[in-house]
């Protein structure tokens, strides 16, 4: 009995996600995709977009909502790819040079944020969002007056004959950029999935030998790694992956992956020590933390700004290998927020939790739905266009959809008899 | 604050103050000096000076032109002469045949450097007599290409059908058709040849527009949204068909004699120009002309022209410094003024922000330089004025629609769109069955409400349920309502083939014209001409009338209640009004006003833009009301006339001066992105601060 209690409530508080699955695989199998391609898709944007994801976990558990304002890192990251190409530092030094570059933006840009969202408790989902637009004019207005004009720059990235950056900036040929971090160490999926299971057993033994882990969860990881493993021997599934008939050969991206475990790890272990504490009784309740002497202002602030510099390096990653090794200089940045957002959304996340692996699961489902909406929408409808539109529709559907039940949870919890009335001022 | 550190503080405000004045008063001096100084007879001589200069650089860069183009045409030739020619990229080939022809000008620049030893008198002396009869020809071509253009715009305003006048007519029989609908042209027999052959492409475009329109309204290249920017109150005056008088003749023959004049001079001093080809020598010829016509021009337009000419290098270096600061008074001038408002603003920084606000002190500031400025730039004040007062009326109902929702306390209602939306279905429905003129506008008000009360009801009842969130959750409801919509403009089985995708069939357009149907049926509605701008009265005037409706309501004793609701739910509470029905209405008529607005935004603007066009619409409503002074509790009428005036003013007037300024654009994009933004941003560190410790 205990049993279905637990899956109900579970089943309502993932609902989001459960329907995201739903539709996810509703989808797939409509859009008649081939699964080569989806899951070749699906892989590429899962390494490009995963960071980025990763880097909204940090505010969200301090308490300070979705971090719309992660758009900013990312013109952070933008100015330092500029640079790069501008001094023509190539490859992996480029990369490490631009993300040098993001890090003193980011934390400048990420300290402003953060000044703005304490003045504004409680609207900093909001206030985040319009903190982007308002940086989306600033940087306008650096990309197409400054840089160019009072700071000089080489010809290669300006406008012959007006003012400003070039439209696009290419990040192929000589600047040596594209897939610089992707490029370095490309595995083929099985030997990745391998190298993986190996070190998931290899890890479940040395826990189970300190004792940590107990006999049935050493037997399910060990089989559950054994399993995938062997999932190669079915040619079916190994020609999803190999490309043995027809489409691409699908590899893994190893060091983008090492960086995005990276900072899964990270996430996980800040939030053991001293600084993650504050983070966690600053995010359930200002007023608790700030009676026991935390300081809140400062820990926001803090959050903030490792979130807006980790959103910068995601987005070099994402730059590094999107598309055809170009970006919009004036655009690139504008849909990040967005985007990250009702992806985290989707992984089961709400305004005030979110984990690493909501993040990826999210990450996964959002563009899943994104890689197959339009093919989708034109099987069902014969129109391509409404699995655009769609598409536009479900991101700003999903967030405003977990604001409202957030909002909906926080009224019940306000209803009389358990309000939190007089809160300190901090 | 201890006596000690306030004094402290005022102490180091003061010396900072002092400062900024005396720096102002620094530029404004220097430019004024400047002015003198641009005055004085030295520099006019030396100015000429430069002009020479400047003519005879012209004159060999023509012979350089002409080397490089020749060095760009054999480069190919000589590349394929390496041996590793087929293993070069296009980029290598392209490198290499740069340096060829950069190497080959640097060459033809050394050889034709303008002699230091000319008599610069006789060319001196020639061009000022060219420079008169330049500008006597320019004098009189741009007092007749006035006159002509004065005549088209009249003839393209009130002929019309030209499809009727000139079927089957004669020559004769079109131009009695022609002066009769516009006795303007009567006075100008000269037209007549030109006018007839105008009518006649008038008629075949008017022919070829309907049988589109007919056949097939929609292609998919009418999917791009139309920018407000765009949107000229000017026609284009095309002069293909104007005609030279016997004056204007004889003073271009005596332009070209003179220039005759000049060239045979050049040449003695510069010999191997005979050498010049036709083509070199006409695009010599232009750019001579032009720097010798820039003459009436200002000061800083002229050194500029001169400069780009290498003329400077003739110039002592202690005299080219103080040329280019002269050169530039007018940009001290500006500095000095802004320098100076800002010194004002930091002076009287407490007295005034305490009375506007930091951001609307700021902005009426920003407004006041644009004025100043735009006297500069000789933008025309009068037409700016009625560009703004449109524009006022095109966004002031959208603006009073934040109005109910701040008074009801639901803050700025973002989720507007949503009403904007059942105006814009009503809009579309209205073309779906053809209507015109003003029933169709009154079609598309009454069913826009009709449409938007349930929506708005429906609204309410969430919003209501989450109090202290409503900002966040009506911008993110509103997105996704639009984006839902998306799909609904796609779907929704409208079927006229004016207003669906040609090609695909079902689905609306992004874009309708609604030249056709009722766009400025409003505007010229009691409309009058005052300084040479059309007034659009009607639409001012529905903007006031809602107003006033709008105040008479929040004075009535059921407004009263709901604003009370807004500024303290607790107390509205205890003395027995019901805040969610409050709410709800507030909601609702705010809803509605934005199903208006939308309506008449579109009869002024023309079009009627559907998809995401509306997302925006909420934060330029908000940002207007809070520009006004509104916070996001309290707010008044006044602050929405107020601040629409103001922001629509800072826009429309930093447009034109930033298109003066800067050319290129997009800085008026930047400036509305920053404003609009701002004021949001700091309208709600005003309201979240403090209150959720």
């Amino acid at each position: 009995m205990a049993d279905r209690k637990g899956f109900a409530e579970n089943l309502k508080k993932y609902a989001v996600t459960y329907l995201f699955i739903a539709i996810s695989v509703f989808f797939i199998i409509v859009s008649k995709l081939d699964m080569n391609y989806v899951c070749s898709q699906l892989l590429l944007r899962l390494n490009r977009n995963a960071f980025i994801v990763l880097a909204l976990i940090i505010p969200i558990v301090a308490g300070m909502g979705i971090n719309f304002a992660i758009t900013i890192g990312a013109m952070a990251a933008q100015i330092g790819l500029l640079l790069t190409i501008n001094w023509g530092v190539t490859g992996f030094t480029g990369i490490l040079l631009a993300a040098g570059i993001t890090l003193p933006l980011g934390l400048l840009f990420g300290f402003l944020i953060g000044k703005m969202l304490n003045k504004m408790k409680g609207q900093e989902t909001i206030g985040s969002m319009i903190l982007g637009y308002f940086a989306n004019g600033a940087y306008q207005l650096l990309f197409l007056f400054i840089f160019g004009n009072i700071i000089p720059l080489n010809k290669n990235v300006t406008i012959v004959g007006a003012t400003g950056v070039q439209n696009t900036l290419n990040l192929t040929g000589d600047t040596g950029l594209y897939k610089a971090v992707d490029g370095i160490l490309a595995l083929p999926f099985f030997t990745a999935v391998w190298i993986l299971c190996g070190a998931l057993a290899a890890w479940s033994v040395i826990q189970f030998i300190r004792k940590k882990y107990n006999q049935k969860k050493l037997i399910v990881n060990l089989s559950l790694s054994a399993v995938i493993s062997l999932l190669y021997v079915f040619p079916d599934i190994r020609a999803v992956f190999d490309g043995s008939k027809g489409g691409r050969v699908i590899t893994v991206p190893v060091i983008t992956w090492v960086i995005i475990l990276m900072l899964c790890v990270f996430n996980s272990l800040i939030m053991k020590t001293k600084l993650g504490q504050k983070f966690r009784a600053v995010g359930q309740n200002r007023t608790v933390a700030n009676a026991s002497g935390i300081n809140v202002n400062r820990t926001r602030l803090i959050a903030i700004m490792i979130s807006t510099v980790l959103a910068g390096w995601g987005q070099i990653l994402f730059m590094q290998s999107e598309g055809i090794g170009t970006f919009q200089t004036y655009a690139a940045h504008e849909q990040v927020g967005l985007y990250a957002g009702a992806a985290i959304l989707v992984g089961g996340a709400s305004i005030d939790r979110a984990t690493n692996w909501q993040a990826l699961l999210g990450t996964f489902l959002f563009h899943s739905l994104f890689i197959t909406a339009q093919n989708a929408a034109s099987n069902l409808f014969g129109d391509s266009v409404i699995g655009e539109y769609f598409r536009a529709f479900l991101s700003y559907g999903v967030i405003a959809l977990a604001l409202v039940l957030y909002a909906w949870k926080g009224a019940q919890k306000r209803k009389p008899g358990n309000e939190l009335k007089g809160a300190v001022k901090n | 604050m201890t006596k000690n550190s306030a004094g402290k503080t005022s102490l180091s405000r003061r010396i900072l103050s002092i400062v900024l004045f005396t720096v102002a008063a620094v530029l404004l001096i220097v430019s004024i000096g400047g002015y003198i100084i641009q005055g004085t007879a030295g520099t006019k001589a030396q100015l000429n000076t430069m002009r020479t200069r400047a003519v005879l650089h012209a004159a060999s860069g023509g012979l350089v032109d002409q080397i490089a183009e020749a060095a760009n045409a054999s480069a190919l030739k000589e590349i394929r002469k390496d041996p590793n020619f087929r293993s070069m990229g296009t980029n290598e080939i392209q490198r290499r045949k740069d340096e060829v022809v950069a190497k080959a000008r640097a060459e033809a620049e050394a050889l034709y450097a303008v002699p230091e030893n000319v008599d610069n008198d006789t060319i001196e002396q020639k061009i000022s007599v060219l420079e008169e009869a330049l500008l006597e020809r320019d004098e009189i071509m741009s007092r007749e290409k006035e006159a002509y253009a004065s005549v088209f715009t009249s003839v393209t305003e009130r002929v019309s059908g030209w499809v009727a006048i000139t079927e089957g007519k004669t020559p004769d029989e079109i131009w009695n058709a022609m002066t009769a609908a516009c006795p303007e042209l009567g006075s100008h027999a000269e037209l007549k040849e030109g006018m007839i052959s105008m009518a006649g492409q008038m008629a075949q475009k008017e022919a070829e527009d309907a049988a589109k329109e007919e056949a097939e309204t929609g292609t998919d290249d009418a999917s791009a949204e139309i920018s407000e920017d765009s949107m000229s109150s000017a026609a284009e005056v095309d002069y293909t068909w104007f005609v030279a008088s016997g004056a204007l003749n004889t003073a271009s023959e005596k332009a070209e004699e003179k220039y005759a004049d000049l060239w045979a001079e050049l040449c003695n001093v510069i010999p191997d120009l005979a050498t010049l080809d036709d083509k070199t020598c006409e695009s010599v010829r232009t750019d001579i002309q032009s720097i010798i016509a820039s003459a009436d021009e200002s000061f800083n337009i002229r050194y500029k022209a001169y400069v780009s000419e290498k003329a400077d290098e003739i110039l002592k270096p202690e005299d080219a410094g103080k040329l280019r600061v002269v050169s530039n008074a007018e940009n001290f001038l500006l500095l000095g003024i802004a320098v100076l408002l800002l010194a004002l603003l930091y002076t009287f920084w407490k007295p005034v922000t305490r009375k506007m606000g930091v951001p609307r002190s700021i902005i009426l500031l920003f407004f006041i330089y644009l004025l100043l400025t735009a006297q500069f730039y000789k933008i025309n004040i009068n037409l700016m004025l009625g560009d703004i007062l449109e524009r006022v009326g095109m966004y002031g109902v959208l603006a009073l629609a934040m109005l109910p929702g701040i008074q009801c306390g639901i803050g700025l209602n973002m989720g507007m769109t949503i009403g904007c939306i059942s105006g814009l279905f009503a809009i579309v429905v209205s073309l779906q069955y053809n209507m015109t003129g003003a029933p169709a506008l009154i079609f598309s008000l009454v069913l826009g409400i009709l449409v938007a009360i349930p929506l708005g009801w429906a609204y309410s009842l969430l919003l209501n349920r989450m109090k202290g969130n409503e900002m966040t959750i009506s911008t993110y409801v509103g997105f996704s309502f639009v984006s839902l919509m998306c799909i609904g403009w796609m779907a929704l089985p409208f079927n006229n083939p004016k207003i669906i995708w040609m090609l695909a069939g079902h689905g609306l357009r992004v874009t309708h014209g609604l030249l056709g149907s009722f766009a400025h049926v409003l505007d010229r509605f009691l409309s009058f001409k005052i300084f040479g701008v059309t007034v659009p009265s009607g639409t001012v005037l529905f903007f006031l009338v809602c107003c006033l409706l709008i105040w008479i309501f929040s004075r009535s004793k059921l407004g009263i209640r709901m604003t009370a609701v807004g500024s303290n739910p607790r107390f509205a509470e205890a003395s027995g009004i019901n805040v969610d029905s409050m709410r709800t209405l507030g909601t609702v008529l705010s809803t509605v006003l934005a199903a208006i607005g939308i309506v008449i935004y579109s009869q002024s603007f023309g079009y009627a833009q559907l998809y995401n066009a509306p997302r925006q619409l909420g934060f330029i409503a908000a940002s207007a009301i809070l520009i006004g002074g509104a916070t996001t509790k309290k707010a008044s009428v006044g602050h929405v006339l107020i601040g629409v005036f103001l922001f629509e003013g800072v826009l429309c007037m930093g447009q034109q001066v930033a298109n003066a300024a800067i050319a290129g654009g997009g800085l008026s994009e930047v400036m509305r992105i920053m404003i609009s933004n701002g004021i949001i941003l700091y309208a709600l560190t005003q309201s979240g601060g403090d209150s959720r410790g």
